[in-house]
């Protein structure tokens, strides 16, 4: 118990650490690319008769285009998957004895559906490396945005031949976004009773943005420079014009969304091919800032059923399936799923598998359905200590924003 | 929700787990101090510490689980030496039971959810006794007269080490029951296969004892091949042998119970009973498998008096 409670404080301290651990002026890190061109958009020089001023006649086409990938971007970044641990022993009635586990140390991303075990406590340090290569499919060292032109003679049609041809010029705004996340998490899991855990994931981040943007003007044939009225562009960039090349961002650190969480296993050994059975509720917090990009800004809410069944005390598959609620924006509302094995290979060395899905039946278009391939092990070189290395490969690079692969490494000790 | 209001609500979460655990181990000062050993974190261990606290309700007990380490269990035995002295220990499992043997010669000791205790405590402890997992001798052999009355003569393969006590107990009530026990003594594992090969003519049925040296995953499948090659009926220890195909499978009922238990014979110390004046127990109720499918191949015809009596029937 003594240990418990050394533990207990330890977490009360990172939680301290976190409250304090806030920069003192926070940035405007989540608009890096909707002010990439200042508040007001794209606006060109301004030009004298016999032209009609031209100045803001991509503004709100620059504003939206802007606006939508820093929406599609920043909507995107969110907590990767975090587990709780399972280990211990099983009872052989035969011989009387309790038999040290030799199932699996259980899965890195997904969940199991037995319990850590009465006034046990786990406690795990992960380090999470996220470094975005695409969005929907397109790489985000070159993105591409097109804006369109207003409508010059109120015809309500972009006209492509005629004097107002030059109504279909184009500015496209090739952009370079670096977009990574460091996240430290501390993981804690404390089980109340042998079927009921209770757990809280405390996560550190750092979040580094910076997007480049350049920006041409072209005529409807792709020429640059656009439509010209004998050598005079009628859309041009000058000194009094949005400079066409931009830059912004930066990097924030700081506590990001805590995650409170608690399993309850229903289901325990019936034998027969009846898996167990396990209910696990999630609740995570807006405490990391939104503004810096160090958490979401909404409540989630989140509930899985979780079942798995051991066979020959070293394979065990497992399944999750569950609704995330997002209390601030109900299009982010998820239908989380995971299908997957851990197997332990030696006997202290485990294996994990496993495919985990994310559906957002209302989504906004932006990672829709995502499916990630997990391969993770796991070794227990003492008692309590366990080393964890997973690694998280997108099955499909099309959908959402994406890293090739995600690193994690982790340490973890049961008191 | 504001971020002021949900790191309050971080930390209060936190703060409750704090004050519930040391609520959880607190304790009122007049009660009487029972430690309890546990040997690991296992279900049937948690239920029989249920059962034991529910019967000492008004006892102050500490828990501290030794996790299957037979030297962490003597080091937390040893520093309770120089603290406060507690009342009682209640040591689960024979690890817990081993610890406190090696450990503790002036407390009185009680433990639970021990098989073949007298194979751990030495004959001149005086501050140990307890609820043992073992099932009574004489319900295994009523049941095996009553299934097949017609067997006399009942295998037994056992370490003397391990058993050796169980089996001079047997064969006194054997011979009460009119059963005769034919017994072959081993002292290692690979021996057992020749030892039974041995009894093939001279045995009407088999009884697995809950002894260490025989109890291989690979001897249990010979014994129960040996069974249905000779239409030999073997009284298994389990629920999971009787799956595996034996006859019958005769356990203790519950961790719960056996908990209970423990928790009379402690209250009977903490009343003043002298330890020694207290004897082990073993099971008072049993869980019964029977495996009718075995039974059809061996052509035993179960009394449908065992199969009310059953647990569990495999069909």
């Amino acid at each position: 118990m003594t240990s418990c409670l050394r533990a207990i404080t330890a977490i009360l301290l990172v939680l301290w650490i976190g409250w304090f651990a806030r920069s003192a002026e926070a940035t405007d890190l989540k608009n890096t690319i909707r002010n990439l061109y200042g508040s007001q958009g794209i606006l060109l020089e301004p030009t004298g008769l016999p032209f009609f001023a031209q100045e803001s006649r991509f503004q709100a086409s620059s504003l939206q285009g802007l606006d939508n990938l820093n929406t599609q971007l920043t909507s995107a970044i969110g907590l990767p998957s975090f587990s709780s641990s399972v280990t211990g022993f099983t009872f052989d009635m035969d011989r009387g004895i309790p038999v040290r586990t030799t199932e699996s140390l259980g899965p890195l991303l997904t969940e199991r559906a037995t319990t850590l075990g009465a006034r046990k406590l786990d406690m795990t340090l992960t380090y999470t490396r996220l470094n975005f290569t695409k969005l929907q499919g397109k790489d985000l060292d070159n993105l591409e945005l097109v804006f369109l032109r207003d409508d010059a003679n109120g015809n309500g049609i972009r006209d492509t031949s005629g004097p107002f041809s030059f109504e279909s010029d184009i500015i496209r705004a090739r952009l370079k976004v670096d977009l990574s996340q460091d996240i430290v998490a501390f993981i804690a899991t404390y089980g109340f009773t042998s079927v009921w855990d209770v757990g809280l994931v405390v996560p550190f981040t750092h979040v580094r943005l910076v997007a480049k943007a350049s920006a041409a003007i072209l005529d409807q044939f792709g020429n640059p420079g656009g439509t010209t009225i004998g050598n005079l562009p009628i859309h041009r960039f000058g000194p009094n014009s949005t400079p066409p090349d931009a830059s912004g961002g930066g990097e924030e650190t700081g506590l990001g969304d805590i995650i409170l969480r608690t399993k309850y296993n229903f289901l325990r050994n019936s034998g027969g091919l009846t898996p167990d059975l396990a209910f696990l509720f999630e609740v995570k917090l807006p405490t990391g800032d939104a503004k810096r990009l160090l958490g979401t800004g909404g409540t989630n809410l989140a509930g899985l059923l979780i079942a798995s069944k051991t066979y020959g005390r070293w394979f065990t598959p497992h399944v999750n399936v569950g609704y995330e609620i997002n209390t601030k924006d109900l299009e982010q509302n998820t239908i989380r799923y995971a299908l997957g094995f851990d197997a332990r290979l030696l006997s202290e060395l485990s294996f994990d598998a496993d495919v985990i899905g994310h559906q957002k039946p209302e989504g906004n278009g932006t990672g829709n359905h995502t499916v990630d391939l997990s391969l993770g092990v796991k070794w227990n070189p003492l008692n309590s200590l366990i080393f964890r290395a997973n690694v998280q490969i997108p099955l499909d690079k099309d959908s959402g924003l994406r890293a090739d692969f995600i690193p994690t490494v982790g340490v973890e000790y049961l008191f | 929700m504001s971020l002021l209001t949900t790191r309050t609500a971080s930390l209060i979460f936190v703060a409750c787990v704090v004050v519930g655990a040391i609520v959880h181990s607190s304790t009122p000062a007049e009660a009487a101090k029972i430690i309890v050993l546990k040997s690991a974190d296992v279900d049937v261990y948690n239920e029989a510490l249920e059962g034991f606290k529910g019967a000492l309700q008004e006892s102050a007990i500490v828990e501290y689980d030794m996790e299957g380490d037979l030297q962490k269990g003597k080091k937390f035995l040893a520093r309770l030496k120089s603290g406060p002295r507690p009342d009682l220990i209640l040591a689960v499992g024979i690890w817990a039971l081993q610890a406190v043997v090696e450990e503790i010669q002036d407390i009185p000791v009680v433990f639970a959810m021990v098989l073949n205790p007298t194979t751990v405590i030495g004959q001149e402890a005086r501050n140990i006794t307890g609820a043992s997992m073992n099932v009574p001798n004489e319900q295994q052999l009523a049941l095996l007269k009553k299934v097949s009355p017609q067997a006399r003569r009942i295998g037994i393969i056992y370490d003397p080490s391990q058993t050796g006590f169980l089996v001079k107990q047997a064969e006194r009530i054997a011979k009460d029951q009119g059963l005769r026990l034919v017994t072959k003594a081993i002292t290692s594992p690979k021996d057992s296969f020749a030892a039974l090969d041995a009894m093939q003519d001279e045995i009407d049925a088999l009884w697995i004892l809950p002894d260490l040296t025989v109890l291989a995953p690979e001897w249990v499948q010979y014994m129960l091949l040996f069974s249905f090659r000779h239409k030999i009926p073997v009284l298994g220890l389990s629920e999971n042998q009787a799956r595996m195909g034996a006859l019958l499978g005769l356990s203790f009922e519950s961790g719960w119970d056996i908990g209970s238990q423990a928790a009379e014979l402690a209250n009977g110390i903490l009343s003043g009973k002298s330890v020694e004046e207290v004897p082990f127990t073993t099971a008072r109720k049993v869980r019964l498998t029977v495996n009718l499918k075995t039974a059809g191949k061996l052509g035993v015809h179960i009394p449908k008096e065992i199969l009310d009596r059953a647990a569990v029937v495999i069909r």
